[in-house]
């Protein structure tokens, strides 16, 4: 199942549809921008809403990996501030060398991020976004993008996920090449969930708000989707090919780890959240300790119920009642 | 007294009958005012100008902005009053809803046009108060224990205001209706962050990148060139500012449709003359709502002008549509 889900968000990278749009970089574009919209309206007829919809329609894996491409996209926009970007034959057709196209839900993705710097000021909350579309050079009218704060949230969580899946594939390539050990499941998932919140590390004073925006009914399927999905990927990288009950029962067990985790860290104190990382590591041991115990409360059971078959045969036979002599 | 009345239900009845012959065989609404109309005008005027609607009528475009300035000339007195009368009181939360929807942020700067009597200007300025009557009271409750570090950066800042005050211009081609708007301003008190410009919307007098929103509440659809008015609007918003347009659209529910059509036909033109003591006007009101393309037409339109992200919500069943587009 995992399996199939990965292959749908390989097909779906390729065929993302979204118009495109001429970038600030160049103000005074009223023409360019005019023949620009008319060529556009030619090309892919999708808006953001359009965009939402049609990737909330398929599978969360799906989902995923369209959230995971637009943070990609904007960190190498960033990065690459001036570059150009290979030309398409549109460009070539209108001899714009200098213009960088991006499309809206990579502006929105642009506004969000820059909007966390100042999450520490202004709290998850609507000036935190204006604040980060005016450190665009947007006006603050832009927020109006976004419905609320929880845009932010969630957009900050499918990044932090996005970078957990980078770490872990680098990690598995390692592994792959030989140039690391395998790790055991109860480590790898240790050393997982750890990389995974301290990523919340610089947010911690302000997470309560977040985890709060997260709990709102409008947010809650987005929330519960990227939720699931990290716990799907973490155990996927871990290893983990089951294809019976074992799957939901592994993923229950590492979303209750993860959650707990979670809230012990924002109400944690000590030095670099020594107490949460003890917290993890016991949570997990007993996890690892309730499957062998599982185990063995089945294998003892059967012994049990063996031994009191014999000794009802037993009795029977001194007392005359078994027939079969 | 009694041969007024007389004289008035006859004029009722008269437009009645016109009202369901109309809507009944179906026949194009312009026809009838048509004709009559077209064979006098070929008389005076030569085959020049390309011509327009102006409610059910046909105009010639220059013909058009005049009778629109006639037509609020004439109801500007009385133009609060006839929307609380015509809307039962409606309007008002419809105009929350568009304030609502825009939850401008402090520093912001509104372009209102077509804002006639400032409705949507001073909900501007009451919600950026509160906003920063919020913020202020945060600030206080946040800084009730400040850390040394704060208390250094307090000393060592400067004393200076904000980057930019918020403030609302109401641009309005009519200046009856400006001067209402000032008006009811000074009854009001307010002093600060409004400023009152004429201007008409298909040629705003101000520069390109000056404003952080735009909104057009019940006007656009009183423009001879609508796309016209888009473009302007496109013009002077700064990059990552908003268009917001409030406007009369189509119902889609049809019983819902019947009883608004039976309303506007019937009730409004009659507490037009019973209210402001103006028929006609009240008539080309309800007449071009019915000229107005439908909301995803307008959409279309929005997006033809260079918007982004645009989208609309229906209000009220239909009755009433907010779309808002993004200069991205």
């Amino acid at each position: 199942m995992a399996a199939l889900v990965r292959a749908l968000r390989a097909g779906h990278g390729a065929g993302r549809a979204l118009r495109v749009l001429p970038r600030v970089l160049a103000p005074h574009c009223d023409q360019k921008c005019m023949f620009h919209g008319a060529v556009l309206r030619l090309q892919d007829e999708s808006k953001c809403d359009k965009a939402a919809s049609a990737t909330a329609s398929a599978t969360h894996h799906v989902h995923h990996d369209f959230q995971q491409a637009p943070p990609e996209d904007a960190v190498s926009e960033q990065t690459s501030d001036e570059g150009h970007r290979p030309s398409s034959s549109f460009q070539e057709q209108s001899g714009e060398q200098d213009e960088e196209y991006e499309t809206e839900e990579q502006l929105q993705a642009r506004i969000l991020i820059a909007a966390l710097q100042f999450v520490p000021v202004h709290g998850w909350s609507m000036e935190a976004i204006a604040a980060g579309a005016e450190s665009l050079g947007l006006s603050s009218a832009s927020t109006g993008m976004f419905t609320g704060a929880g845009d932010l949230v969630l957009h900050f969580i499918a990044h932090c996920n996005s970078q957990l899946i980078q770490i872990l594939a680098e990690q598995q390539k390692q592994v792959q090449l030989g140039q690391a050990e395998p790790k055991k499941t109860a480590d790898f998932l240790k050393d997982a969930v750890e990389t995974r919140l301290r990523m919340y590390a610089p947010y911690i004073d302000t997470w309560p708000q977040a985890m709060s925006l997260l709990l709102l009914p409008q947010n809650i399927p987005e929330g519960l989707k990227l939720l699931s999905s990290l716990v799907d990927d973490i155990w996927y990288y871990a290893g983990d090919r089951s294809t019976d009950m074992n799957w939901y029962t592994k993923r229950a067990a590492l979303t209750g780890i993860y959650n707990t985790t979670e809230l012990v860290m924002v109400q944690d104190s000590s030095p670099d959240f020594q107490e949460t990382w003890d917290f993890l590591h016991n949570r997990i041991q007993d996890v690892v300790n309730m499957a062998s115990t599982a185990k063995q409360v089945q294998s003892t059971g059967e012994a049990v119920v063996q031994g009191l078959v014999g000794a009802a045969v037993t009795l029977k036979n001194l007392t005359g009642i078994n027939q079969r002599r | 007294m009694a041969a007024s009345i007389k004289l008035f239900a006859r004029r009722i009845l008269r437009d009645f009958r016109r009202n369901v012959y109309i809507s009944a065989s179906g026949v194009s609404p312009g026809s009838i005012h048509c004709r009559a109309a077209q064979s006098c005008r070929c008389l005076s005027h030569e085959a020049g100008g390309r011509s327009t609607h102006f409610g059910f009528e046909t105009v010639l475009e220059e013909e058009k902005a005049k009778k629109v300035y006639q037509v609020f000339e004439n109801v500007a007195q009385k133009y609060d009053v006839m929307n609380d009368a015509m809307s039962l009181g409606i309007h008002r939360l419809w105009k929350d809803l568009l304030l609502h929807a825009m939850n401008p942020q402090p520093g912001a700067r509104l372009l209102d046009v077509a804002g006639g009597t400032g409705d949507i200007a001073f909900r501007f300025l009451e919600y950026i108060k509160s906003q920063e009557d919020k913020m202020r009271r945060r600030e206080v409750k946040a800084m009730q224990t400040p850390s040394w570090q704060e208390i250094s950066a307090k000393y060592s800042e400067e004393q200076g205001a904000e980057p930019q005050e918020s403030g609302a211009v109401v641009c309005d081609i009519n200046k009856e209706m400006l001067k209402v708007g000032k008006e009811k301003a000074d009854s009001m008190g307010i002093t600060s962050g409004l400023s009152w410009v004429a201007g008409d919307a298909e040629e705003l007098p101000f520069g390109d990148d000056e404003f952080d929103i735009y909104t057009i509440a019940f006007g656009i659809r009183n423009v001879t060139h609508i796309e016209q008015a888009l473009l302007e609007a496109q013009r002077v918003l700064k990059p990552g500012g908003r268009f917001m347009c409030l406007e009369f659209s189509k119902v889609s529910n049809p019983i819902l449709s019947k009883i608004y059509d039976a309303y506007s036909f019937q009730v409004i033109p009659v507490l037009g003359e019973v209210i402001a003591g103006d028929w006609k006007s009240y008539q080309y009101l309800v007449e071009s709502i019915r000229r107005f393309p439908d909301q995803e037409e307008f959409k279309t339109m929005i997006e033809d002008a260079g918007f982004y992200c645009v989208s609309y919500h229906n209000l009220t069943g239909g009755i009433v549509a907010l779309h808002s587009g993004f200069k991205l």
